[in-house]
């Protein structure tokens, strides 16, 4: 274990938890807004860094809606349930040591019988569409386990994303994982998808039993769905490109950007 | 991470020759085609999960099967009285901040393959590369050869259309060899050991083009059989130069077409066909860098990175 990697504030005891792995970029936000949705409602506490460093480019610091950001990655723990919750952000260097800074504390310290990632996957549906989870396993066993969740068996050959690259690792040391991969309409992509955040905490919630209120996120979606919907009526033609994916018609590259600028726009200015 | 050994060859004082990707490919071409014409059996790799990220994972039915690193592969042969390792490197590792081998990961690449060199008591060690200057792509490209110590300086000037850095004008003898092509000859030298670098001269103007340059690899390729004497089929690397050249006839064309390219750029390039030797003319390095301004905006294009990736 790479003990200079880590900064440990607290030494909590743990009975085999599993651990869940968000990222803090991902489509419709998918990934910050369940660690941090998660965290809120188990009362997540930090108990472990990993230093910067040797990961990220510290020459200069990244300014995001008029913030300066620097890079984070935490693990948190719940005295409630039995869960370790990871956010980071995906290192610029050195990604095997990084991942397997990570996997360090979850099989070293944490003794985890089991790794969740969490990813949106950019999707051609709409928003009023039901949404499929997709999973990735790094072993069959996890697979069975998980049958009975509606989870979709993924087929794919590409770039790896942080999180099937960190599921391999876990997987070469042993520990049992899954990437779960919810749809993201591609016009909430840069925005936020609070339908595609409420499937992944509802099943984290089935999963786990953590009893999860999914009020807020209720009103969340229910206020975005409206201001789409309002859109729809002002802008004939968001509608009718809305329309066509409902009807699973495909779009022309033109459409789309008109579409995913007509969204972002009235999102963002409606906050 | 180290070197992983599938069987230990019994071999005699052999020869290494080392080839990764660079400006053109000219130099993992070149000794890639040796080591397939000759047949040469693999015997190890260099494991390369802190050298590389991944750059294919493959998941069928829900299940992640695999994920594809860059490999980086020995083999051995024996040819008449010589044995011979071959080291083919996919990727230079970098530390993520420069497109080319630099730094510590660089460092220990270059440590692990003499490692082996050493270990099986190799006396020289080649690499070979790029020379990027001012030829047109019609020419016969010349190798630039630069060895480690002063000793291999008598048997170059005996390679046919090999030129040392002191004999390209202007130059003085002085330059720079970047990447693990230097990195690997600085490393041997610091070990005791003999390696040069041979490097095929490639047009400025293709430096930054996504396409190999296999005339500059066949220039290499010529010098690397005639030193070992023996006879490779150079047909497959002719067949690809002329596909090559092609597309690069298609691409000046599209250059020459661009609106608002300053009308001397046709001219500059157009005037390096007639000159039959490499030298710091007939442009200078301002209009050099002028015209691969316009060029790289032409490969601008070429960049694929926003593909989906899960």
């Amino acid at each position: 274990m790479m003990k200079n990697s880590f900064k440990f504030l607290e030494q909590p005891q743990f009975e085999n938890p599993s651990v869940i792995v968000g990222w803090n970029e991902d489509a419709g936000k998918l990934s910050p807004k369940v660690i941090e949705y998660l965290n809120r409602k188990i009362k997540g506490r930090c108990f472990c860094e990993i230093e910067p460093a040797d990961f990220y480019s510290l020459g200069a610091v990244a300014i995001e809606n008029d913030v300066a950001q620097f890079p984070e990655n935490k693990f948190y723990y719940s005295e409630t349930a039995n869960l370790v919750i990871f956010k980071g952000s995906e290192p610029h260097f050195e990604k095997y040591t990084f991942l397997n800074a990570i996997v360090d504390v979850a099989e070293h310290y944490c003794k985890a019988k089991e790794l969740f990632t969490i990813n949106g996957t950019i999707a051609p549906i709409a928003h009023t569409s039901a949404r499929r989870m997709s999973a990735v396993f790094n072993q069959q066993g996890l697979q069975k386990k998980l049958q009975s969740y509606g989870l979709e068996d993924m087929t794919w050959e590409g770039r790896p994303a942080i999180s099937s690259y960190l599921l391999w690792v876990a997987g070469k040391r042993g520990i049992p994982g899954v990437s779960l991969w919810p749809e993201i309409p591609f016009y909430l992509a840069a925005s936020e998808d609070f339908q595609a955040v409420k499937l992944t905490l509802r099943f984290l919630d089935k999963k786990f039993e953590l009893g999860l209120d999914f009020k807020e996120l209720d009103e969340k979606i229910s206020d975005q769905n409206l201001k789409i919907t309002d859109l729809r009526e002002e802008n004939s033609d968001i509608n009718r490109y809305i329309g066509m994916l409902e009807s699973s018609l495909s779009l022309s590259e033109e459409e789309q950007m008109e579409l995913i600028k007509g969204i972002t726009e009235i999102l963002e200015e409606t906050g | 991470m180290g070197v992983k050994l599938y069987k230990e060859p019994e071999l005699t004082n052999p020869t290494m020759f080392c080839g990764w990707p660079g400006i053109g490919n000219i130099g993992i071409i070149a000794i890639d085609t040796l080591r397939g014409a000759l047949r040469a059996e693999q015997f190890g790799e260099i494991e390369p999960y802190e050298f590389f990220n991944p750059q294919k994972v493959v998941i069928e039915k829900g299940l992640l099967k695999d994920l594809d690193f860059p490999s980086n592969k020995f083999y051995y042969h024996r040819i008449k009285n010589q044995d011979l390792i071959f080291f083919i490197g996919q990727e230079q590792p970098s530390d993520g901040r420069t497109r080319y081998a630099e730094g510590q990961k660089a460092y220990q690449m270059a440590n692990l393959v003499l490692d082996v060199a050493e270990k099986f008591g190799c006396q020289r060690v080649y690499t070979s590369g790029a020379a990027v200057t001012q030829i047109h792509h019609t020419a016969r490209p010349r190798v630039w050869a630069v060895p480690n110590n002063h000793t291999l300086i008598g048997e170059i000037k005996e390679y046919d259309n090999t030129i040392l850095m002191s004999g390209i004008e202007g130059r003085g003898g002085q330059g720079a060899i970047t990447g693990l092509n230097g990195l690997l000859l600085g490393v041997a030298k610091k070990r005791g050991l003999d390696a040069l670098c041979l490097m095929g001269e490639i047009p400025y103007y293709l430096q930054a083009a996504p396409w190999p340059y296999p005339k500059g690899s066949k220039s290499v390729l010529e010098v690397l059989a005639k030193t070992l004497d023996v006879k490779i089929d150079l047909s497959q690397l002719d067949n690809l130069a002329t596909r090559v050249e092609k597309s690069i006839e298609e691409f000046l064309e599209t250059l020459y077409s661009t609106e608002g390219l300053p009308s001397h750029i046709r001219d500059e390039i157009e005037r390096l066909k007639l000159t039959t030797e490499a030298e710091p003319g007939p442009i200078t390095e301002e209009e050099q860098k002028k015209i691969m301004e316009h060029i790289d905006e032409l490969f601008k294009g070429e960049d694929w990175n926003d593909e989906k990736q899960l």
